[in-house]
């Protein structure tokens, strides 16, 4: 065979692949959007008209805040989906087996008002960003934060992974985190399936029947036993009958507070770059 | 001539293997109404949804005991074919299992092997609605040689228990109004009994009764009065028109008098009670009904005017236990609303019931087992801490009834959540308008945990509990090797002893288990069932 009827076969193979596949997809996806008007500024006006549709209609299942219910927390969607992913997703529902219906039936400006509302929940409590994101990336180098925490590829995993935090967190909660970073600990990754979600990076104490006492970061949990990190870094696998005591540490962080590290000035242009990663995908 | 004569030596091999039983592992597939009335002379088989008529959830079974349950062992895993929320009880039947798979598929596997014989998706609308509600299944029923299924779009399917294929499909409700159905449906004498779902969207709810034979509608009981009938003046205006109480778990069967126990779900809209004055019933109750006639016998509301999601899904165990020191049949829930309720089976009376779980709502329950409710227990604007959260302290999961043990087992949730309280209207026929009139911000992570409890069958009072980190949905299974069987949400399947609740045996399967676990016989061996994930994983021992 030479290459030019390698070339054809190919062109064959993946139209075949198109007509097996296209039918199936149809059914699985959900449908596309058709054109629609652009993307309204959001007024005080219109929030408040989309909070009330909110409540009427998706809060039952995604939450008040959109922390999730039945339904997935989706708050962070507005910088992940972006407006028109977001759009799409009340438009033509969720994809087959999530549950979430389509909302086409809305109209375009219902389904607007809808999609800014979602969009400002990560941004609640935030403020207006004050700080100088590239003396923020300054900061953040000089006092170490990459050895705990990833942004991208780089930098330590024993904290929270930075890439996309500006996404999901409000500058508020950026700047609160920093001051006093045991009190808001950030929820565990866990499917709708698993429903399990508990706060990450809580310290533990544990004591085993022998006299034995480790103290960690909790790494997971269940019925029967806990994963500790400890501040080495070493990992310790323990079975919840084999300990006397298990105690949370309450508020305890191995990250230290930057309340009397950094100037206000500092502080708030580590926010602001800290803000501004994770931009819309 | 060659061919015709081969093929007459293999029939007549065929017949002889069958006149001699020596086909091992053929598929008689023939379930009669007696099979199941008296399935406790079958735990080899698992011939209905709860186990039992009673949907007590015991088996007879022994062989995995106390002694020797730290050596079971996985046998085989069955990986889906459709992903999704999984959530079936399996039916076991003479070396088939059949199993459903979200939305709605039914597949029949080889027990001994995992092996599938046969698989059946049902055909759904692209547009298809589910309301308040995961696109999922959770069993079939069988019936002589017919596997019985609901589907996510509402249709009872008769399929071909040796085959899959279609013998007929009836409608039971229209999805474009919201009707969707994820129970497994119940089958009696001659008749398959089935609810529906879809409360969310403004519909009255129903339960209905077919022909098992050619599926044409026996009956249909509506959840909610229309005018002229008694309880309509339970709702204020015409909401009685889309109050919601839908029927959407499964029930239970006496069959001595010929009842069936079926619950309901809340009214709606949910969270926001204004616009439906009153008491709202039949929502959140218990109904006694006449498999013949549908006609209700009685009916038990346990949360009156409920705006908190508390629907009264949960299967009803039917009993029969001494009160007083005087026999009585008995029917008991471990209620959505955290208490726990004993009922006269014959008159639906109230006989006892006591909170088992935390609960801020309600001060306890008078002497007709209506709730003395504490002030501001309501939804509100700015958002009330109540607890049970709106999933509740026990939600479509089955408890179990070991009458070993005289224990009542309930998988129980212990957490509390933020109730708002949003816009009250709800449009008449409109599926869209699902908003529940507000919504809830669940107080989870380490503030909730779960429990396996084991509460006096007669009174309620708890006598062990066996704690459980994170939020669990799986429901228990009790034997009479006196073994209980659950699942934590971290993945965990385990065995319990059923007297004291000490755990005997787990082992780690990699997700959740979000569906009530079964158990069978195969070949003299005892096989325990737990849906994991997407995966079905069977268990024995070596």
């Amino acid at each position: 065979m030479n290459a030019h009827h390698r070339f054809l076969w190919i062109i064959l193979f993946a139209l075949a692949l198109l007509a097996w596949t296209s039918p199936v997809s149809a059914q699985i996806g959900p449908a596309a959007p058709p054109p629609h008007s652009p993307h309204p500024t959001p007024t005080p006006q219109s929030l408040a008209e989309g909070k009330d549709l909110f409540e009427g209609t998706c809060a039952g299942c995604h939450g008040i805040d959109g922390s999730g219910a039945n339904g997935p927390d989706i708050r962070g969607v507005g910088k992940v989906l972006g407006p028109e992913g977001i759009y799409g997703v009340i438009y033509g529902g969720g994809a087959m087996g999530s549950g979430m219906p389509a909302f086409s039936s809305l109209g375009e400006d219902k389904i607007w008002l809808l999609v800014n509302y979602v969009s400002s929940f990560g941004q609640t409590g935030g403020g207006a960003v004050t700080g100088d994101p590239a003396k923020g990336k300054e900061v953040y180098e000089a006092n170490g934060c990459s050895n705990c925490h990833m942004i991208g590829s780089q930098g330590g995993d024993s904290g929270p992974d930075l890439s996309d935090i500006g996404a999901i967190r409000s500058t508020g909660f950026l700047h609160d985190a920093l001051l006093d970073p045991g009190a808001n600990l950030p929820q565990s990754d866990a499917s709708l399936q698993e429903r399990a979600a508990y706060p990450s990076y809580t310290m533990y104490r544990v004591v085993l029947k022998d006299g034995k006492v480790i103290e960690g970061m909790r790494v997971d949990e269940d019925s029967f036993s806990i994963q500790l990190r400890d501040a080495k870094g070493q990992i310790h696998s323990i079975d919840k009958l084999d300990a006397s005591k298990i105690e949370v540490l309450p508020d305890k962080s191995f990250m230290p507070s930057y309340k009397d590290k950094l100037t206000e000035t500092q502080l708030n242009d580590l926010v602001a770059y800290l803000a501004g990663l994770g931009a819309a995908r | 001539m060659k061919t015709n004569r081969r093929q007459y030596i293999l029939c007549g091999f065929a017949l002889l293997a069958l006149v001699l039983g020596i086909s091992a592992h053929s598929w008689a597939q023939d379930v009669t109404y007696d099979e199941i009335l008296h399935s406790a002379e079958h735990p080899q088989d698992w011939l209905t949804y709860g186990g039992n008529y009673a949907s007590q959830r015991f088996s007879e079974l022994k062989q995995v005991n106390t002694e020797n349950v730290k050596d079971l062992k996985i046998q085989w895993v069955y990986q889906l074919k459709h992903q999704g929320i999984f959530e079936s009880s399996p039916i076991v039947v003479d070396g088939i299992m059949y199993v459903t798979e979200p939305p709605t598929t039914v597949t029949a596997l080889d027990v001994r092997t995992g092996k599938p014989i046969w698989r059946w998706s049902a055909p759904l609308p692209r547009n298809l609605l589910t309301i308040g509600l995961f696109p999922t299944n959770r069993g079939v029923a069988i019936l002589g040689d017919t596997v019985y299924v609901a589907t996510i779009d509402a249709h009872l399917v008769a399929l071909d228990a040796k085959t899959g294929a279609v013998k007929w499909t009836s409608e039971i409700g229209k999805n474009s109004e919201s009707v969707a159905i994820t129970q497994a449906p119940l089958a009696i004498d001659g008749k398959i009994i089935v609810g529906m779902g879809g409360g969310e969207g403004g519909l009255r709810g129903y339960i209905d009764a077919y022909d098992a034979k050619d599926g044409h509608r026996l009956w249909r009981l509506y959840t909610i009065p229309t005018t002229g009938e008694p309880g309509v003046e339970t709702w204020e205006g015409d909401s009685y028109k889309y109050g919601g109480a839908t029927t959407w778990n499964t029930g239970s069967y006496d069959p001595e008098t010929n009842t069936l126990f079926w619950g309901t779900g809340n009214p709606a809209p949910d969270w926001n009670g204004d616009a439906r004055k009153g008491d709202n019933l039949y929502s959140c109750s218990l109904l006694a009904i006449d498999a013949d006639t549908g006609k209700m016998k009685w009916y038990f509301q346990f949360s009156p005017h409920e705006t908190h999601d508390w629907d009264a899904a949960e299967p009803p165990i039917l009993l029969d236990a001494k009160i007083d020191g005087k026999m009585r049949k008995l029917v008991v829930q471990a209620n959505r609303n955290a208490f726990y309720y004993v009922l006269d089976r014959e008159t639906g009376k109230f006989i006892a019931g006591m909170a088992y779980a935390k609960e801020t709502w309600a001060k306890g329950l008078d002497a007709n087992g209506r709730p003395i409710e504490l002030p501001n227990n309501q939804p509100t604007t700015k958002g009330n801490l109540i607890y049970p959260s709106i999933t509740g302290s026990v939600n479509w999961t089955s408890s179990s009834y070991s009458p070993l043990t005289g224990l009542v087992y309930v998988d129980t949730r212990e957490q509390g959540a933020y109730y708002f309280k949003g816009h009250p209207e709800m449009e008449p026929n409109n599926p869209r308008d699902i908003g529940g009139g507000g919504g809830q911000k669940v107080v989870g992570g380490d503030k909730a945990y779960s429990a396996v409890r084991a509460l006096d069958a007669t009174t309620g009072e708890r006598k062990w509990q066996f704690k459980m980190v994170g939020d669990t949905w799986t429901g228990t299974l009790v034997t009479a090797g006196n073994l209980v069987f659950c699942a934590d949400a971290g993945g965990n399947f385990f065995a319990l002893n059923a007297e004291t609740g000490e755990p005997l045996w787990h082992i780690q399967l990699g997700n959740s288990v979000r569906a009530n676990p079964i158990t069978y016989e195969v070949d003299g061996k005892q096989y325990v069932e737990a849906a994991a994930g997407n995966s079905v994983f069977v268990f024995s021992l070596p």
